[in-house]
């Protein structure tokens, strides 16, 4: 399937308004199944990870051996750092400044 | 109360969202720079789309030029979500016209949902047993949430460009960890449990291994697949 970007986008904002307004006009009064709530729950919590994953540690199908010790270890640092403060924005500020650093030290 | 007082009712709900949706609309704009994306496309992408994790999903194979079914697929499956949220706002807006509800269900987004979804159950709870929903009035309240948080994105993701475009070549490899970062500590940060982290952990080690077997289907189909034992492991752990 051969289509431009503008066209995607144009697709997946359609998608997502049919997923938002399908509830809205047909759905009135129903109630959404719990253990279908939390499989989607788990469903973007795992696709959001895996995508984490792929954006920092992976270029296509090559592993990228040479930078990931510096993004897993930015990652982690990120990671704990959002946990104890219990704010994302901290949490990445510290993994952005560290892969930063790394990057310079690269050089 | 007026439909523009609910509104404004709304609006003072929503600054927290405001708040939250600064830093991570900035955050799609620079990643989505960064990318190569251009300034329409990441306005039109926030303003149409409008689901951060669903555009950080579409955004790598969008710019690596991946197959469209690849970033439709993706996009699809994190907008999921929206059919429980949806689902559950849907009774405190009875008797509002299909039309309006159209136009108002584009603004609905995780965190627009929970602020009009709690106010709209305290003010039921409050009513002690004799609540009717006020339609149009709780849809004041919602687009006074949903589309103020609306505009704070489109116009984050806007400046996210900006900002992304003064920053000096040496910045690549930051400019790229700010949204996988953001998202991380999100995640973290709302985590309770032990389920949730152990559905996270997998999915990041498995999605590697996924990647190098197919780089565009691989990663999809391992955290689909983490998603499916956790959930029926869970469903067979509270059978037993």
């Amino acid at each position: 399937m051969a289509l431009s970007r503008l066209e995607l986008i144009a697709i997946l904002g359609l998608s997502a308004l049919i997923l938002r307004a399908l509830p809205q006009l047909f759905l009135v009064g129903k109630k959404f199944p719990e253990i279908w709530d939390r499989f989607l729950r788990y469903l973007s919590y795992a696709l959001l990870c895996g995508l984490i994953s792929i954006t920092l540690f992976m270029s296509g199908a090559r592993f990228e051996a040479q930078v990931a010790p510096f993004r897993g270890i930015a990652l982690a640092v990120t990671i704990a750092v959002a946990y104890k403060t219990k704010s994302a924005v901290t949490g990445m500020l510290v993994g952005t400044v560290l892969v930063l650093v790394a990057s310079w030290l690269r050089l | 109360m007026s439909f523009a007082a609910r509104v404004g009712q709304g609006m003072k709900a929503a600054i927290p969202v405001w708040i939250a949706f600064v830093p991570s609309s900035m955050a799609w704009g620079i990643a989505a720079q960064a990318h190569g994306l251009t300034l329409d496309e990441i306005i039109l992408m926030s303003a149409w789309v409008y689901s951060g994790p669903a555009q950080f999903a579409v955004l790598m194979p969008l710019a690596e030029g991946k197959s469209a079914t690849t970033v439709l697929i993706a996009g699809f499956l994190m907008n999921l979500r929206f059919l429980p949220m949806s689902t559950a706002l849907a009774p405190f807006f009875r008797g509002v016209k299909r039309l309006p509800l159209l136009l108002a269900s584009h603004v609905v987004s995780a965190s627009s949902f929970i602020v009009p979804y709690l106010q709209f159950q305290r003010e039921r709870e409050a009513s002690a047993g004799c609540w009717v929903a006020d339609g149009y009035g709780n849809l004041g309240f919602f687009l006074g949430v949903g589309a103020t948080s609306f505009f704070v994105w489109v116009a984050g993701a806007a400046a996210g460009f900006g900002i992304a475009l003064g920053f000096p070549s040496g910045f690549e490899e930051a400019l790229k960890f700010i949204l996988p970062g953001y998202f991380a500590g999100l995640l973290v940060a709302e985590m309770k449990g032990w389920t949730i982290p152990l559905i996270c952990l997998a999915s990041i080690v498995t999605a590697i291994p996924g990647a190098m077997f197919n780089p565009s289907w691989g990663w999809l189909a391992s955290a689909a697949l983490i998603a499916i034992l956790a959930w029926s492991f869970e469903q067979w752990r509270s059978r037993a």
